[in-house]
């Protein structure tokens, strides 16, 4: 079976759909307590169209591994010491101003074959105007070199995939999806 | 032997900006995308997301006993299938999709066009062991893009599937054999090739199971990648 055409999501994706807690990867389930192994962030920011322009009721997704660098999911081998409270996987929105913001553990890194993965997290940006899933990638100050995916990002950008604290606990990640200071972006 | 995660095959994904839709021009990244190899992160996915998102909801018909949406009932069910056509278990599945009148239930959607009270419009489920699903609706109608040289969406559906890796994500629409507003849909139109179109066009199928009070669809929806690994204990 070949994959379908991906589509846009649309300005109406149901805003039923969200509920308290999505943006919050430490979270299991609603209820759940959030997971405290590790050490809790806050990641923020815009999404800005060309010119600059907000982007309003885009949809995020972030998905990344655990504190210790682990995943709970058969391709990770050492899935069964993963982190059994946390998720990893959160969905947002953004506001009237373009805003949106995701609460996690810090990720850690990980060792795959002859690589070291540093410390990220994925992003799906979907949206009206977005026929595909924009997928970027967000790293942390400190030594992403030798990262196999940050080592691919032209140099002259890599600073852009890298979020700026921004006060305890905090840090910055604004997606520019068209010119200027353009995000990097992932083929799938 | 092949990868898991080919690149994508020639034709498939929409050629982008589409002339005649202006936010695509603002939305879509100008820089060429950046071929990586598909780590651990790009190959996983959350393993019990049904339990973040619930699932279950799968008639948008009939919003309680007795209140039924207005339009067409109908039926939509397929298979959620990976590359090497094996189903998919455990792929969250969302739907929604604009009323008979063609207007959606959401505070962006200000048309001047009926609203009807017993249709919200939204639904979610799990795929089976086997990879299927099924939605009762009814036929949603066309409405207008308002943009220069404005034109009509056909009747879509619009699918969200969160299947076993991020990699397999996938954002889509789903459209009715034989309208001949397909034809002349920018946003249908775009992708290249004739088959992959086709391929986002539900079937109508004799009515079985759901019986005689729905129209019946069958939409299968390949996912990427192949030989996904069993999911978890």
């Amino acid at each position: 079976m070949l994959p379908a055409s991906e589509h846009t999501i649309g300005p109406f994706f149901p805003q039923s759909f969200f509920r308290e807690g999505d943006n919050d990867l430490r979270r299991r389930t609603p209820d759940a307590a959030p997971s405290r192994r590790g050490e809790t962030i806050t990641i923020h920011g815009v999404v800005l169209k060309a010119e600059g322009v907000p982007c309003v009721n885009m949809v995020l997704e972030a998905w990344q591994a655990d504190a210790a660098g682990r995943f709970n999911h058969p391709e990770d081998p050492e899935a069964a010491l993963a982190d059994p409270d946390f998720l990893g996987w959160g969905r947002a929105w953004t506001d009237a101003q373009g805003r949106y913001s995701f609460t996690t553990l810090l990720p850690g890194g990980y060792v795959e074959g002859n690589h070291h993965r540093a410390p990220h997290i994925n992003f799906g940006i979907m949206g009206a105007g977005l026929m595909r899933i924009a997928r970027t990638t967000v790293f942390f100050p400190g030594d992403n070199a030798a990262d196999p995916v940050f080592a691919l990002v032209p140099a002259q950008v890599q600073s852009r995939l890298v979020a700026l604290p921004d006060g305890p606990g905090r840090y910055r990640f604004d997606v520019i999806l068209h010119g200027g200071a353009e995000t990097p972006f992932f083929q799938d | 032997m092949a990868e898991r995660f080919d690149p994508w095959p020639e034709g498939i994904q929409p050629a982008v900006p589409i002339a005649g839709y202006p936010n695509t021009f603002s939305h879509t990244p100008s820089a060429p995308l950046i071929r990586r190899p598909a780590t651990r992160t790009e190959r996983t996915a959350p393993a019990r997301l049904s339990e973040k998102l619930i699932c279950g909801d799968d008639n948008l018909a009939v919003v309680a006993p007795g209140r039924m949406a207005q339009g067409q009932f109908i039926h939509i069910s397929g298979r959620v299938l990976d590359e090497d056509g094996r189903g998919i278990p455990h792929a969250v599945v969302e739907l929604w999709q604009a009323n008979a009148g063609g207007r959606y239930r959401h505070p962006i959607d200000q048309r001047d066009a009926p609203l009807d009270p017993d249709f919200i419009g939204n639904g979610r489920v799990l795929t089976d062991a086997e990879g299927r699903y099924g939605f009762f609706t009814i036929r949603p109608g066309a409405y207008p893009v308002p943009v220069p040289g404005a034109w009509w969406r056909p009747p879509h559906v619009h699918f969200s599937v969160l299947g076993p890796a991020t990699l397999s994500r996938l954002v889509t629409q789903m459209y009715f054999p034989g309208d001949p507003l397909n034809e002349v849909d920018l946003i249908l139109q775009s992708v290249p090739d004739a088959a992959a179109r086709d391929r986002l066009v539900a079937r109508m199928v004799p009515t079985l199971e759901t019986g005689l009070g729905w129209l019946a669809y069958r939409f299968d929806i390949g996912l990427r990648g192949r030989a996904a690994t069993p999911e978890l204990p």
